[in-house]
């Protein structure tokens, strides 16, 4: 777990150390459904030399009968509705990747050529500039371009599309162009086995850009309400999908579209004592987190998913630290630059 | 019947002699060398082609031949070993395409420059990396090339850049290694490989320009095993001569299966780049047996027909088993002892893998900056801190 600490009382210190007593005992207690859990311990006997594999345990919400009626579906399956949904009500939509034809790496895709035809779901040949440059094109004519990139690790060689190109076609145009129909979708976060190259975040990098959007779902419910948000906005709006919870996260999903606001972050649960924010799959860390934090150590904790992280609701997170005086931010690309220092800074000024 | 019965008996105790037998077969007269036809190559704005003969001496050949069967065993361990989650991660096999590394390595000097993808396991054996090595830092132990940090798809070796995990992204560090080439004039050359996915890629095309325009000695080697992961050429391609597709580089499309035209047709290369001509494209049309990783069956893009196929009538294993043997190079029984060697090898090298331990903790933040003295990373919070030393 990253973390960004604010404030230091004397009760902070015994919050803070709470905290990362709890996270060292949730390490402990292993239980890995995803591999071996190889664990040196050292002389120290410190929680710096315990190693171990991913897992975390996914906390499905309770189902929601608002949108009528629901399916279970685990996160691929929420994203193939989501965009089931999609070419059904917009006849400009068009999905296009890497392998997405048969129905992609990641199973995203499964069934939509075969009922939406070929000419709206291809495949594109090994190139994500090109296919990032070519959705951009797609979008400004009007229609409604989904892309797939197929891990967020190799997002980079489009980098220069999204920043330049994408991001700044209705500023520079004056608003008479703008590629907002654009979504660009990808695998993202850690998996276990996926080293450098298969397991990366990369949304500090983009969060550094204006003009688009950058959303994380923690849950199947979430990733379809806010897919299909992503690609009604109207503007350029990139989704990372955590490929860990692909088949690990199984919720009841409604059959029928709906939408989930962007940049709302949600409060999962209130507390008093400190805030924790994460987004993805650090979410359910962090409410295993909360909940040994109350159990073992009486610590109330304020759990919220920040869900967008451009633009990203600084209102609920500031009323939330306003109230418990802290804040903890947890998060799985590299410290420095990460999105945490963002919202540390902005909470601290 | 007594006659009958001497015979047997001296034929049972002639067959407990091994030595013996051994020395027969060393009496038995071999062919130094033999000639072959091989298949001509297309070429694309060539005047010159590489020759249609090749010669293979017996040396040569019984060597080639260790060396490929050391790679395919090498691999097939390599996929047992995943099976029984030693190996974990991601493993991306080499079997079917021995011929390309064993021919390219024969075709270019030990001082020459390799750099290739990610299905990198046949060129760092090539380029002189023990197997132990290789199998080591597959199972990620700390005896591994890589000192168990890179896995599969990060082996580097003197003169050989690795083993690159990013599609594509290796062939403008070809052209750089190149241009070092040409600056220091010690008349190297680099062989920079790709496949046929990859030959998409747009940094690619910059690294054709670049080359060509600054007349780099670079080899630029297309792998088409006719499948970039699930997509078949076809599919991906507008053109699928990928000999062509550096336009105004010429081009060779060589028979990647046969390790003599793939020897014939990089030494042909070699010197044409040595002569600082310039820049050119091969391309190797070979196949894959495995997947495109170990996660991969391999059979729903392609029929097990097809693969049957090649495994029976192009195996470049077979190939330059059935020549030597049928011109005299060497005999069936010196083959298979060679291979009883390769497998007791792979299966030492397979218990070292196993057995070594892990690279220790204290190694996980070294090697991220070169820089003195050793300072410290933060961990994945900011109370635990790793020590990176260079």
């Amino acid at each position: 777990m990253a973390a960004a600490a604010v404030a230091s009382t004397a009760r902070w210190g015994r919050v803070r150390a709470g905290v990362m007593e709890a996270a060292r005992l949730r390490c402990q207690r292993g239980g890995s459904r995803l591999g071996r859990l190889s664990v040196l311990p050292s002389a120290a006997g410190d929680v710096a030399q315990w190693r171990h594999v991913a897992h975390f345990t996914f906390h499905p919400d309770p189902e929601n009968r608002q949108y009528g009626q629901t399916q279970k579906m685990n996160l691929f399956q929420s994203i193939t509705s989501a965009l089931d949904n999609s070419l059904a009500k917009d006849p400009t939509a068009v999905i296009f990747g890497e392998d997405v034809a048969f129905g992609g790496v990641f199973r995203c895709t499964v069934g939509l050529r075969d009922k939406y035809g070929k000419d709206r779901v291809f495949n594109t040949p090994l190139c994500e500039q090109g296919i990032v440059g070519f959705g951009i094109g797609v979008a400004v004519n009007g229609a409604t371009a989904i892309a797939e990139i197929q891990f967020a690790d190799y997002i980079f060689p489009a980098f220069d599309q999204i920043v330049n190109e994408a991001a700044k076609y209705r500023y520079r145009s004056g608003d008479l162009f703008n590629c907002g129909g654009l979504t660009i979708r990808a695998p993202w976060g850690c998996v276990g086995h996926g080293a450098l190259y298969h397991s990366q975040c990369p949304e500090a990098f983009f969060a550094h850009c204006p003009g688009i959007k950058i959303v994380v779902p923690r849950s199947p419910f979430q990733a379809k309400g806010l897919l299909l948000s992503c690609i009604e906005d109207k503007n350029p709006c990139i989704f990372f999908e955590p490929k860990i919870l692909y088949r690990a996260a199984v919720e009841q999903v409604p059959v029928e579209p709906y939408y989930i606001p962007l940049s709302q972050a949600e409060v999962l649960q209130e507390g008093s004592d400190v805030t924790l924010v994460a987004w993805g799959t650090q979410v359910h860390v962090i409410r295993e987190v909360a909940s040994m934090a109350q159990e073992k150590l009486g610590v109330s904790c304020e759990v919220i998913d920040l869900k967008t992280i451009l633009p990203w609701d600084i209102d609920t997170v500031c009323k939330s630290v306003a109230k418990t005086g802290r804040l903890m931010i947890s998060h799985e690309a590299p410290l420095t630059g990460g999105f945490a220092s963002e919202i540390s800074s902005t909470v601290q000024v | 019947m007594r006659k009958m019965l001497a015979i047997v008996s001296r034929v049972l105790t002639g067959a407990s002699q091994k030595p013996a037998g051994r020395v027969l077969l060393a009496a038995r007269n071999f062919a130094n060398d033999a000639s072959f036809d091989i298949k001509k190559c297309d070429v694309h704005r060539l005047e010159d082609e590489p020759p249609t003969t090749a010669v293979l001496t017996r040396e040569e050949g019984l060597k080639y031949y260790k060396i490929m069967q050391t790679v395919r065993r090498m691999e097939l361990k390599a996929d047992q070993l995943y099976k029984q989650k030693i190996i974990r991660g991601f493993c991306h096999l080499y079997d079917g395409q021995e011929a390309c590394c064993m021919g390219l390595e024969a075709g270019i000097n030990p001082t020459d420059h390799v750099i290739t993808a990610y299905r990198a396991h046949g060129f760092t054996y090539t380029r002189g990396l023990p197997v132990r090595e290789i199998l080591a830092e597959l199972t990620g132990r700390r005896g591994g090339c890589a000192k168990g940090k890179g896995g599969s798809m990060h082996m580097y070796a003197k003169n050989f850049y690795g083993g690159n995990g990013i599609v594509g992204a290796q062939v403008p560090l070809g052209a750089g290694i190149a241009l070092a080439c040409k600056y220091n004039g010690k008349d190297e050359i680099c062989l920079t490989l790709y496949g046929d996915g990859a030959a998409n890629q747009g940094q690619i095309f910059e690294a054709y320009n670049m080359a060509a325009l600054w007349k780099l000695p670079c080899i630029f080697i297309c792998e088409n095993n006719r499948y970039g992961m699930g997509t078949s050429v076809e599919r991906a391609a507008a053109s699928t001569d990928y000999y062509k597709r550096g336009d105004f580089i010429p081009g060779i499309r060589v028979d990647g299966m046969d390790v003599l035209c793939v020897r014939e047709a990089t030494k042909f290369a070699a010197a044409y780049c040595r002569s600082g001509k310039g820049p050119m494209l091969m391309e190797l049309q070979t196949y894959r047996y495995h997947g495109h990783s170990m996660s991969d069956p391999g059979v729903s893009y392609r029929t097990r027909e097809e693969i049957q196929e090649v495994r029976s009538k192009s195996d470049p294993i077979m190939l330059l088993k059935d020549r030597m043997v049928n011109n005299n190079l060497a005999s069936v029984e010196e083959l298979k002892e060679i291979d009883v060697e390769v497998r007791k090898e792979i299966e030492d090298a397979a218990q070292f893998a196993t057995a070594d331990p892990e690279p220790p903790l204290e190694e996980l933040g070294y090697h991220i900056y070169s820089r003195e003295p050793p300072f410290e990373v933060r961990g994945a919070n900011q109370w635990i801190k790793y020590k990176s030393v260079s």
